[in-house]
């Protein structure tokens, strides 16, 4: 065939839809109509033929009205016009004695995505609602969701929904589900389809007779339901049993979230659930659809957080398989750095061992960090093995050995000494910015222990110039200032001339402005340059800050089985920030229970989580009130609270800054570390746009903090609930500080 | 879950189907998919979840080919992974191979397939057995109006339609075991799990009653009734087919059901057990830089004397640069498959309590590469018949059907090697 542009082809296809001899001839005409798919699907505008194609439409032949339909639900949003001839077709069709023919006009009616086709389609919907062939009416039930779509400010057709409830009682088991689908569409302005109990209980008698797709989205629905009684509950939980059972992983996941959900109250039956979920989950995670595999591991992990112990005794699932794709095996390195336990903690080292040195570098790095995380509690063993790997001379391994020993130290003081000594000759195999930055924080912090200290990061002065990287030139400058607080004489002169290299030659304005900073500092004299660097060199805290050790179940219940898990925190977060800015805004989440939007800020403020156990509370980062505004409201309000908690030894600012940070109230002032009476005030602010004003004083006679909090708009309800995360955040200070 | 479009793209990421099932997604957004698998590739971030805006893309690969599901909502993960596995089921089973071409050749049963197979975003008739009844491959013969509605669609069975006629009714049981090993360089095992299948296939007229009796000591772990304080054999995680009655089970323990007709998995089960790994391998590859490799196999049949594992494939990893293959076996022969970087020992036939030795000399340049390798396990495939690790017996399996015709069932037992490794130094 000779190569044609797409106008000649466009052409020579209309020539060959008009001539009657082709459309007198079935296979050649039908022919011709294959290939303006084929074109359309090859993304041709095809779309000028839409005529010829209409009179196509009229053909006893079923296969070529299906692809005329198609044609035509393709293009009718750009020739509605034209599109509106068809119409009749369509409607005659509808009325065809051939249920197949029936149900197929009317989906490509209600499909063609084109202003003013309702009018004329809501007859032949409401037609098919009644239809006696099922295959009619599930397409007609779904169409009704189509028609509410098209015109989504249109008002909700009462009788029409009523008419959908009813049809939740046909026989057809697609036709209950599609209703459910349709009504949820329909009515998602007004918090999707109701199911009382009386739809409950009909939805879990049919659950036998739907397949996997149905029982998945039944569950998902059953969700907002809510039983009266204990008695109800259990009766549910034991006819939906047999979904754990299920061989679709889907209709797993779904069940395992409805159990979790509907036993919210429940701790210990929550508990029970997941128990009962742990082999079909774990038969998930072998599966062998790879996809599946890895969602399924995803909520692994989540239950991990809440259970650390929970798949303790069967590590040995999670060992990577040669040929698993990267993401599996990724993932699995985490579920394992979170399942360690007493019993396993040495197979599970020596497995991840092995993982160091496999030739993919993002793994030997994933698993060199695992190890950091497990250090954390067996830090000993753990240290041995990532000193034994520095032996092997590889750059990224190296590299991310260091950054772990950098986390540790700050973790876990104890271990510093076997990191100090492992140190030495690290210098020779790290060439990232990560690696040099870990290890000269390293140098600087902890150099009065490692004797070449200084010559190493002598080394690294000789070849500032060559750097590459502003950070690493910004931690040498810190670094190196503060060895030269402990070993004075052998640092003088390079500090010396890391300034003057700084000061006059550097370029990055960030480096500069801190050589220049350091160098007015050591001008004010040795003693506020050790007031201002020498700050603790660990603090064991800021770990149990980070990981949020055990979260309740249920802060995370509801995103199960969602997008959510699937995606590192940091990927949702920026996703979910930029969802919220679309000016339509994201729809309600497939499965119900919480509407995306409330889930998107949640999990932008995940580590808020597990502070407000119920959720439904939300404090939101406020533009930072100036101090003057914060003095002006907290004199013109009254003191909405007051309590006194037990304290413990000196405040450090800056944890309980960090730490209250990190659930959105700000500090507005602090006193000194050590000044007497210490004094601090903070300000949050809530959704709903209610401010929180707290003074936290400190009384060392007997050590106890008076708290008072004051509130902008007087609500109970708000108010306990931010005292109670304010408590909890404190709680958390004083429990790391004992 | 609700899939606003699927896709399905050529190996460039060109669209060669698309359907357009919601319309609230801009069908012009599927370019960005291909771009970004390869950046998220290139950062070794690659998950099959991908973003673009307020787009989520879900993907598997198959073959020469990428489906792809878009979706708005924040939706149930393992349902659109499992819906794009049953598109792929289903073409499958329509184009024997589903790959580029087939896609290019049946285009127009592929549309009339995604027709059927989802509405608006959400799946509807899914299973093939019921769609092949009024989607033909015939299609390009013309039929006159005359396709009429699977019955079916009104049953109260969704698994069988009416009708069926046989000239021979039979039924072909599989009790099928795949073993899973995985071993470590020190030769310590790290998993040995069995997956057990019981795979049907059904030739049966009309609507016959079916009943599956297994043995009792198989029976007793269903059902957790085991007294048995030492048992060898721990079945977890039973699953059965939907048509399985589960409250009959539940209540005496018979496995009752109405069978789909052709094949399908009655049930599946876990195992977890320490037997012996079935055909255990002692390897020492020695490599000597710049000269040669030597490759030393021992393997070892730890099954019943009686019993005999059938084509014994055991795949030895090679140095991707090395050359010049010399082997000796003391059963079996060897072959080099440069392309894959393996030695390929295959032993016919390998009784219970054997032993066998395969040695393996490869050169290898004087000049070596740059790149690192890796260290691919030495895997094992194999079949051994008339035999199961569980003990799993098919007592009887009872045919009544209301026209009382007499059907044959034949049972078949295998076990063979699922995901077989062993780890090398």
């Amino acid at each position: 065939m000779p190569y044609l542009g797409s106008e000649d082809i466009v052409k020579e296809l209309k020539k060959a839809l008009c001539n009657p001899h082709i459309q007198a001839d079935r296979p050649r005409y039908r022919n011709v109509i294959q290939r303006v798919i084929r074109h359309m699907t090859q993304g041709v505008d095809v779309s000028s033929v839409f005529m010829d194609m209409v009179k196509a439409s009229a053909t006893v032949d079923i296969v070529q009205k299906k692809l005329v339909y198609l044609y035509m639900c393709t293009y009718a949003p750009l020739k509605p016009d034209l599109a509106l001839l068809a119409i009749n077709t369509l409607c005659k069709d509808c009325s065809d004695p051939n249920p197949m023919v029936r149900g197929l006009a009317l989906r490509s009616m209600c499909s063609l995505r084109m202003p003013g086709v309702q009018e004329y389609i809501q007859q032949p919907i409401l037609n098919g609602l009644r239809d006696k062939a099922s295959y009619v009416r599930r397409v007609a039930v779904l169409g009704c969701a189509k028609m509410y779509n098209l015109h989504g400010d249109s008002e909700v057709d009462g009788t029409l929904v009523n008419e959908l409830y009813s049809l939740l009682r046909d026989q057809d088991p697609i036709v209950v589900v599609n209703c459910l689908r349709a009504l949820e569409e329909i009515l998602k302005h007004e918090g999707g389809v109701v199911i009382n109990k009386p739809i409950a209980h009909h939805l879990l008698n049919r659950m036998p007779d739907l397949d996997h797709w149905g029982q998945a989205e039944v569950l998902g629905f059953l969700l907002r339901y809510q039983p009266r009684s204990e008695e109800e509950l259990f009766a549910i939980l034991n006819l939906l049993d047999s979904s754990l059972q299920s061989s679709s992983p889907a209709v797993v996941m779904a069940a395992t979230k409805l159990f979790l959900v509907l036993a919210k109250e429940f701790p210990h039956v929550q508990t029970d659930v997941l128990v009962r979920v742990k082999g079909p989950l774990l038969t998930a995670c072998s599966s062998e659809s790879r996809e599946l595999c890895f969602a399924a591991l995803c909520h692994v992990r989540r239950i991990l957080r809440s259970l650390p112990g929970h798949f303790s005794s069967h590590y040995k699932k999670f060992f990577c398989s040669y040929s698993e794709p990267h993401y599996i095996k990724l993932q699995k390195v985490e579920v394992l750095c979170e399942l360690v336990n007493d019993e396993n903690v040495q197979q599970v080292l020596d497995e991840l061992r092995d993982y160091c040195t496999d030739v993919s570098a993002d793994l030997a790095q994933a698993a060199i960090f695992a190890i950091g995380g497990i250090a954390r509690t067996y830090t000993d063993q753990c240290v041995q093995i990532l000193t034994e790997l520095l032996v092997l001379r590889q750059e990224h391994i190296t590299s991310a050995v260091v950054q772990t020993f950098r986390n540790l130290v700050w973790l876990c003081p104890q271990c510093t000494e076997a990191v100090c000594q492992a140190l030495p000759g690290c210098e020779e195999n790290i060439q990232d910015s990560e690696g040099k930055q870990a290890l000269i924080w390293l140098l600087g912090v902890h150099g009065e222990i490692i004797p070449n200290a200084p010559y190493v990061l002598e080394d690294f002065v000789e070849n500032v110039k060559a750097e590459t990287f502003p950070a690493v030139k910004m931690e040498l400058l810190t670094a190196l200032l503060r060895l030269f607080l402990s070993r004075p004489a052998e640092c003088q002169d390079m500090l010396g001339r890391l300034l003057y290299y700084c000061l006059e030659e550097e370029k990055d304005m960030a480096v500069r402005d801190r050589g220049l900073f350091y160098y007015r500092l050591l001008l004010t004299g040795i003693d506020e340059v050790k007031r201002i660097l020498c700050s603790p060199k660990s603090d064991p805290s800021l770990g149990l800050l980070e990981d949020q050790a055990e979260r309740p179940v249920n802060s995370w219940v509801s995103e199960f089985n969602t997008l959510v898990p699937m995606y590192s925190k940091a990927c949702w977060a920026a996703i979910s920030s930029s969802q919220v800015s679309e000016p339509h805004g994201p729809e309600p989440s497939g499965n119900g229970v919480l509407s995306a939007s409330g889930s998107l800020v949640l999990e932008n403020k995940e580590e808020l989580q597990p502070l407000c156990d119920s959720g439904s509370f939300l404090l939101v980062p406020n533009g930072q009130l100036t101090a003057e505004q914060f003095e002006k409201t907290w004199l013109s309000l009254e003191v909405a609270h007051q309590e006194v908690l037990p304290w413990q030894g000196v405040a450090h600012p800056d944890t309980i800054q960090t730490a209250l940070q990190v659930v959105n109230i700000q500090a507005i002032a602090l006193s000194k570390a050590g000044v007497q009476p210490w004094k601090a005030y903070f300000s949050a602010q809530d959704g709903a746009g209610c401010l929180f004003l707290t003074e936290l004083l400190l009384d060392p006679e007997p050590s106890q903090v008076h708290l008072s909090v004051k509130q902008s708009q007087a609500k109970a309800e708000a108010l306990n609930s931010f005292i109670s995360v304010l408590k909890t955040v404190i709680g958390t200070i004083v429990g790391i500080k004992s | 879950m609700s899939a606003s479009a699927v896709f399905i793209l050529d190996m460039k990421g060109k669209p060669l189907i698309c359907r357009n099932y919601k319309g609230d997604v801009n069908m012009a957004e599927i370019d960005h998919f291909m771009p970004l698998l390869m950046q998220k590739e290139e950062e070794g971030a690659l998950t099959p979840l991908l973003t673009h805006g307020r787009v989520h893309f879900l993907w598997i690969k198959h073959s020469n080919l990428y489906l792809v599901a878009t979706t708005l909502k924040n939706a149930n993960a393992s349902l659109v992974y499992s819906f794009l596995y049953k598109v792929v089921e289903v073409f499958s089973e329509y184009f024997k191979e589903l790959e580029e071409e087939s896609i290019r050749d049946n285009f127009v049963i592929v549309y009339e397939l995604l027709d059927e197979l989802m509405d608006f975003g959400f799946p509807q008739t899914t299973d093939s057995k019921i769609l092949q009844e009024y989607i033909t491959q015939q299609g390009n013969k013309l039929e006159t109006g005359k396709s009429r509605v699977p019955p079916t669609v009104t049953n109260a069975v969704s698994w069988r339609s009416e009708g069926i006629k046989y000239k021979k009714n039979e039924v072909f049981i599989d009790v099928i075991e795949s073993v899973n090993l995985l071993v470590n360089a020190n030769g310590s095992v790290l998993l040995s799990e069995i997956v057990g299948t019981i795979k049907l296939k059904v030739f049966l007229s009309g609507m016959p009653e079916l009943r599956l009796g297994l043995n009792d000591r198989v029976l007793f772990e269903l059902t957790g009734l085991s007294g048995n304080k030492n048992k060898s054999v721990e079945l977890e995680d039973v699953k059965f087919h939907q048509c399985v009655r589960l409250s009959r089970f539940d209540n005496d323990r018979t496995i009752s059901f109405i069978p789909p007709d052709g094949d399908f998995e009655l049930m599946s089960y876990r195992l977890n057990t320490q037997v012996k790994p079935l055909i255990w391998i002692e390897s020492v590859i020695e490599k000597f830089s710049h000269s040669r490799v030597e490759i030393m196999v021992k393997a070892k049949g730890q099954f019943k004397k009686q019993s005999v594992a059938n084509s014994v494939e055991i795949a030895v990893p090679v140095p991707s640069d090395a050359d010049s293959p010399r082997f000796k076996t003391s059963v079996g022969s060897a072959k080099y498959l440069p392309e894959k970087n393996v030695v390929i020992w295959n032993i016919k036939s390998f009784p219970g309590g054997k032993e066998y030795l395969m040695r393996a000399h490869f050169g290898l340049p004087s000049v070596e590469k740059e790149e690192v390798e890796g260290r691919p396990p030495i895997s094992v495939k194999f079949e051994i018949p008339y035999f199961t690790v569980s003990g799993i017996q098919v007592r009887y399996m009872k045919i009544i059907e209301k026209s009382g015709y007499q059907a044959l069932p034949w049972v078949r037992y295998i076990t063979q090697s699922g995901d077989y490794q062993l780890r090398t130094s």
